[in-house]
């Protein structure tokens, strides 16, 4: 039946524009802050206590550029299967460092969106979030797959 | 193409892309880093030890023993400089809030009240949590002569079964 083929097709497509952009918009965003104040950034990685100390500015000073690129990629919609994984993974450990943190009571800021410690702290909210967008890169990095190994393109 | 061949092709690109998104973030946060007149080091020592390091090489820092003997004569005033909220949610028995982050709202009403010659011991959370270190500094430049910082205050306390008021109690 072509022409349900057709509408599964425009889902899909729909489907991943939305998640590409929704992700690049997340992961863009929350690069500037960190970008602009390095200094404050380094103290939010270091209140996490999970780096050696000799790693704190240099995770300080390249992840928020990585973000800043990868959301790049998937608003240009460019080296999709890369960005996507990246994507993926870089959520899986914030989702993970938010659980171990919350489970040891950690009163620390989140350093998600904004650098300034003392601001955002790590609740349940915040474990509702990152999980969400964990679910979005991951659906992003399927639909990547699916788009580079069927016939159609979506 | 097979399908094995498209999915092998794309394992292939993810992990090219990926590799070429690590190295680029590399090579422009190291080089913004080092343009930009604001640059942090890239390799620094972190430690609440060294942050709390006076000038003549004293310490601030008190250990968690010696607060708590503090505690038992009654002889310091324990300020938290977390919010209203955590501090509500639960603190050291007698403690003060203080929050850092609208110090000057409790200027009247809490700073004015202090003795400034009292042993003070401001805490917050977290091993590297600056709320209770930049209250320290703001209250030994105000000409208070015996303050302290206890380092990871409330968690520690907690863990140790320190006496704490908290919102169900």
């Amino acid at each position: 039946m072509p022409q349900k083929k057709l509408s599964h097709d425009v889902i899909l497509t729909i489907g991943y524009h939305f998640t590409r952009l929704a992700m690049a918009g997340v992961f863009i965003y929350a690069s500037i802050d960190k970008i602009i104040h390095p200094d404050l950034f380094a103290e939010a990685v270091y209140n996490y206590q999970v780096l050696p100390g000799y790693l704190v500015n240099l995770t300080a000073l390249i992840l928020p550029w990585l973000e800043l690129i990868l959301g790049f990629c998937l608003l240009i919609n460019r080296w999709m299967a890369g960005a996507s994984a990246l994507a993926t993974g870089l959520m899986t450990l914030f989702v993970g460092l938010t659980l171990f943190n919350l489970a040891r009571g950690l009163d620390i800021s989140c350093g998600c969106f904004s650098a300034a410690p003392g601001e955002n702290p790590i609740t349940l909210l915040t474990l509702v979030r990152d999980i969400s967008f964990l679910i979005l890169s991951l659906g992003l990095a399927r639909l990547v797959f699916v788009k580079n190994t069927s016939r159609q393109l979506i | 193409m097979t399908v094995s061949l498209r999915t092998g092709n794309h394992f292939t690109n993810t992990v090219r892309q990926t590799v070429f998104i690590l190295l680029i973030s590399v090579a422009i946060g190291a080089a913004v880093n080092l343009i930009r007149p604001d640059g942090i080091p890239f390799v620094e020592t972190w430690s609440m030890a060294d942050k709390l390091a006076t000038e003549n090489g004293d310490t601030m820092a008190i250990p968690l023993s010696e607060a708590a003997a503090l505690f038992e004569k009654d002889a310091a005033v324990f300020l938290d400089a977390r919010t209203q909220v955590e501090y509500d949610q639960g603190h050291i028995q007698g403690a003060v809030n203080l929050p850092w982050h609208e110090v000057d709202n409790y200027f009247e009403t809490v700073i004015m009240t202090l003795d400034p010659e009292a042993m003070t011991i401001t805490y917050c959370d977290g091993e590297a949590c600056p709320l209770s270190h930049d209250l320290a500094m703001l209250l030994k430049d105000l000409g208070f002569t015996r303050v302290k910082v206890l380092v990871n205050g409330w968690t520690l306390w907690k863990e140790h079964d320190l006496p704490v008021t908290t919102q169900s109690s």
